[in-house]
């Protein structure tokens, strides 16, 4: 009876939060927080490595306009999960290097959609793969496996517009 | 190639000139009461404005973790050394990277001696700070041609314990140090850190010949010069051989003889495709492998062999 009612619910009724916004100017360099972000269609936040082509993986190609990640998975590995011999830390959303930290969001379930983020809309088409670089770089050894499958989204900007922390992000249908 | 660093622009917090035309830099993060620690001997990277890198020791407390302290020596052909000189100002903003240690003292117990000439005292004086908060005894000689031109000489008078500071100044002496007259005798279990001008190495070197293997260490800021890449085979564990032209990559060819492998970045960053090697001369290119990964691991996508390479496929 229980499981009839959860396969009866909607999968799709969730409302999330856009708790952070960063970006960096260039490969390596350190995240800066932003109270405002103007996101180009079919480009990038304005001022992110991403936007301006000087990335680590700009010359690739590949969707990263902007990435994605849950405050959640950041929150899980503060408290020590998952349980990897060597690996703790704290990993900040000034850390993470993923462009918008959100709360309540699903990511992994968004690949293939379309969701909001305020009045913009992201089309999620990978899901973010952790790479050796950021733990070098945080200097976080098992950082890679504690983000495997669960390291956010890369999406395609459809609509533009100006986001804030604090928006609402909402899914869409189709 | 060495791997990734966090660049962080900081704030040139202090400025303030010491002896032989040297600058001593303070740098603090704008938002961040801390930066991330160093060991004694670890050097940071600045990013000027044109695009160039040069990396320069960190001189100051690595108990610190509020500051990174550089000294700068203004060289006569140094272009970026004079820019730095002429160019900052207190408040002015620089990418600075995160520190790392190619300098890195022992964890021996034993007596330690340090030996540095000119603005080579910069790691030197760190290891100073460091040995004097844990109460070791050390000895450091300092050479340089006169008070006025030996960077940092106040610091370290202020820092060192009675007896341990060596100077040798060739306006008091009339003559360079004998260093193999210094460093005839080493005490059982000493280690030996040295940094100074190419010559000076190379005499301080040569003084130290007969110091046990492992005791002796110095600083190399030498990347090494990649020349345009050259054709190299591969050898795999069934014993097939597969030629790697120069306008390939390592990874492409084992694809294409359909080794399977993962990739992501093929950058050299990611570390997706590492693999093991077991015989030949690696010339590894990536930016990821530690020195000591390196001595087993391969990172197919950008790094090289001369000649034969055998690899764990």
């Amino acid at each position: 009876m229980l499981a009839q009612m959860i396969l009866q619910e909607d999968p799709m009724r969730w409302t999330g939060t856009l708790l952070n916004i960063h970006i960096a100017p260039a490969a390596s360099y350190e995240m800066e927080e932003l109270a405002e972000a103007q996101l180009e269609a079919g480009r990038g936040i304005v001022g992110d490595r991403y936007y301006l082509g000087t990335g680590t993986y700009s010359a690739r190609p590949d969707v990263r306009e902007v990435t994605l990640i849950e405050a959640e998975v950041l929150e899980a590995i503060a408290i020590g999960e998952p349980q990897i011999p060597g690996f703790k830390g704290e990993l900040l959303p000034e850390d993470h290097r993923r462009n918008l930290t959100t709360r309540g969001v699903p990511l992994n379930h968004l690949v293939g959609k379309r969701f909001r983020v305020g009045e913009c809309v992201l089309y999620a088409a990978r899901m973010n793969f952790p790479c050796k670089y950021i733990e070098e770089l945080l200097q976080m050894p098992g950082l890679y496996e504690g983000l495997l499958n669960r390291s956010g989204l890369n999406c395609a900007i459809e609509v533009g517009g100006v986001i804030r922390p604090g928006d609402a992000i909402l899914p869409m249908e189709g | 190639m060495a791997a990734p660093r966090l660049i962080m622009k900081l704030r040139v917090a202090a400025l303030r000139p010491t002896g032989g035309e040297t600058l001593v830099v303070e740098f603090q993060h704008p938002r961040k009461p801390q930066l991330p620690a160093f060991t004694p001997g670890a050097h940071v990277d600045l990013h000027l404005p044109d695009g160039k890198v040069r990396q320069y020791s960190l001189c100051g407390d690595p108990a610190d973790r509020s500051r990174y302290v550089i000294a700068i020596k203004r060289e006569a052909q140094g272009a970026v050394s004079g820019w730095l000189h002429d160019h900052l100002r207190e408040g002015m903003i620089l990418p600075v990277s995160a520190p790392r240690n190619h300098f890195p003292m022992q964890p021996t117990e034993g007596p330690v001696t340090l030996v540095a000439a000119g603005i080579g005292i910069t790691p030197v004086l760190s290891m100073a700070r460091a040995l004097g908060a844990e109460g070791r005894p050390f000895a450091l000689h300092y050479v340089a041609p006169s008070r006025a031109s030996a960077p940092l000489l106040d610091d370290l008078e202020a820092l060192c314990p009675e007896g341990s500071l060596h100077l040798h100044l060739r306006e008091e002496t009339g003559a360079r140090p004998d260093l193999e007259a210094l460093l005839a005798t080493p005490a059982k279990g000493a280690q030996l850190y040295h940094c100074g001008p190419a010559g000076f190495m190379a005499a301080v070197e040569a003084a130290t010949r007969h110091w046990p293997e492992g005791s002796v260490h110095s600083e190399a800021f030498q990347p090494p010069d990649l020349g345009p890449p050259q054709p190299f085979t591969l050898r795999l564990k069934d014993g097939r051989e597969l030629p790697v032209a120069a306008n390939e990559t390592a990874l492409q060819v084992l694809r294409a003889a359909g080794v399977p492998l993962m990739a992501s970045c093929e950058n050299g960053l990611c570390g997706s495709c590492e693999c093991g090697w077991s015989a030949g001369m690696p010339l590894h290119r990536d930016r990821v492998l530690s020195p000591e990964a390196r001595s087993r691991r391969f990172i197919p996508c950008v790094s090289r062999a001369e000649g034969v390479i055998a690899l764990d496929l």
